[in-house]
């Protein structure tokens, strides 16, 4: 099963928008307005089309901030991140630290990210 | 009026006591099919016995909402596909405030508040895949008026009441509801025990007396099925007093 595509599937279905303007890039909250409930929704879809347990905290990063604020000054974030969230890549970390300011970071592709991560764990 | 269901399958937490077992019974009247909890031989006895005769339009299923697992495994029994939820499931804890047991008072909480939130988490996913459901808690008149020594008891109703609440809130938008049950004097169970013991109510002054009246558990059971039914979907996010008028009088 195609992650990418059937991720936008229900993202196109809970928030009854268009599939061909969400891509990888696009961002959860920022571009789409996804609110707490539409989380549940899509966790709920994604746990039961790839079988798979879906942390909320985790796959919407979102004790991100939380993490990071209460790491001590010398803590070093890319490291702390990259625990908290084994599914992200270094990369992917060193955007999401670069683009802090500018909103909440979530994107479609940490979604496909979690996604292919648990279906190799579990 | 005949009540109108859109779905079939039920899950009665707590299935043991005297109002789930009249409840099932009026499931079944009304084609459908109900699964009873239990937690242990004693209650399972106690559902056949009374059941019994209506082999093949009821099941059992063992459900303890301090067991982590248990309301996954149970409704994964059913198929993951529940779409009635009646919850009568609530330990019994009489004790002055300033006289509570602090380990039973911490104990009691675990076990009705904290598991209860446990469970209807993994309700609300459930619910939420199926895109319907209708939730009933069954609460306590005592939330709103409690007699000395029932202040954990209320508590811990308010509490679940709460949840049940946010539950239907949330969940709305998808056909997905709960009312919460706030029950007077019961003649079965708990009620009819107290009522043994403090002399029925009955025998107060005639002119009270269609006000005192304890409900019968056939009253609270076709109550239930009709928060269940169609002609409530309009009911949710809520909680609703059935005592007979008696909280509202002086």
């Amino acid at each position: 099963m195609d992650i990418l595509h059937t991720i936008k599937s229900y993202l196109s279905e809970i928030l009854d928008l268009d599939r061909e303007i969400i891509t990888e890039e696009t961002y959860l909250i920022r571009d789409l307005g996804v609110e707490s409930i539409d989380f549940l929704e899509l966790a709920v879809a994604l746990s039961g089309a790839f079988q798979i347990e879906v942390d909320d905290e985790e796959i919407f990063l979102l004790d991100l901030r939380l993490h990071l604020e209460t790491a001590g000054v010398t803590t070093d974030k890319t490291a702390l991140l990259a625990e908290k969230y084994p599914f992200l890549d270094a990369d992917r970390i060193a955007e999401i630290l670069k683009d802090l300011d500018q909103g909440p970071v979530l994107k479609v592709k940490d979604l496909v990210s979690y996604v292919t991560y648990q279906c190799h764990v579990q | 009026m005949r009540l109108r269901f859109a779905g079939h399958a039920a899950l009665l937490l707590g299935g043991t006591c005297d109002l789930a077992l009249c409840l099932a019974d009026c499931m079944m009247e009304s084609g459908l099919y109900p699964r009873l909890t239990f937690r242990n031989k004693r209650g399972l006895d106690r559902i056949h016995t009374h059941l019994g005769k209506h082999t093949d339009r009821y099941e059992t299923v063992y459900l303890d909402l301090n067991e982590s697992g248990s309301v996954d495994a149970a409704v994964s029994d059913m198929g993951n596909h529940v779409d009635y939820w009646v919850d009568f499931a609530h330990g019994h804890f009489e004790s002055l405030v300033g006289a509570g047991n602090p380990e039973k008072m911490a104990r009691y909480f675990a076990e009705n508040v904290s598991a209860r939130a446990q469970a209807l988490r993994q309700a609300a996913r459930m619910f939420l895949k199926n895109k319907f459901g209708r939730l009933v808690y069954v609460s306590s008149a005592a939330v709103e008026r409690a007699n000395p020594g029932q202040g954990f008891y209320a508590a811990s109703k308010l509490a679940s009441e709460a949840l049940y609440r946010n539950l239907g809130l949330e969940l709305a938008r998808h056909d997905i509801t709960t009312v919460s049950l706030r029950l007077g004097y019961v003649d079965a169970g708990r009620g009819k025990a107290y009522l043994d013991k403090v002399g029925n109510i009955r025998s107060e002054t005639s002119s009270r007396k269609s006000l005192t009246t304890p409900l019968t558990t056939k009253e609270v059971a076709e109550t239930i099925l009709f928060y269940l039914s169609e002609s409530a979907t309009g009911f949710n996010a809520t909680a609703v007093t059935l005592d007979k008028g008696r909280g509202a009088a002086k």
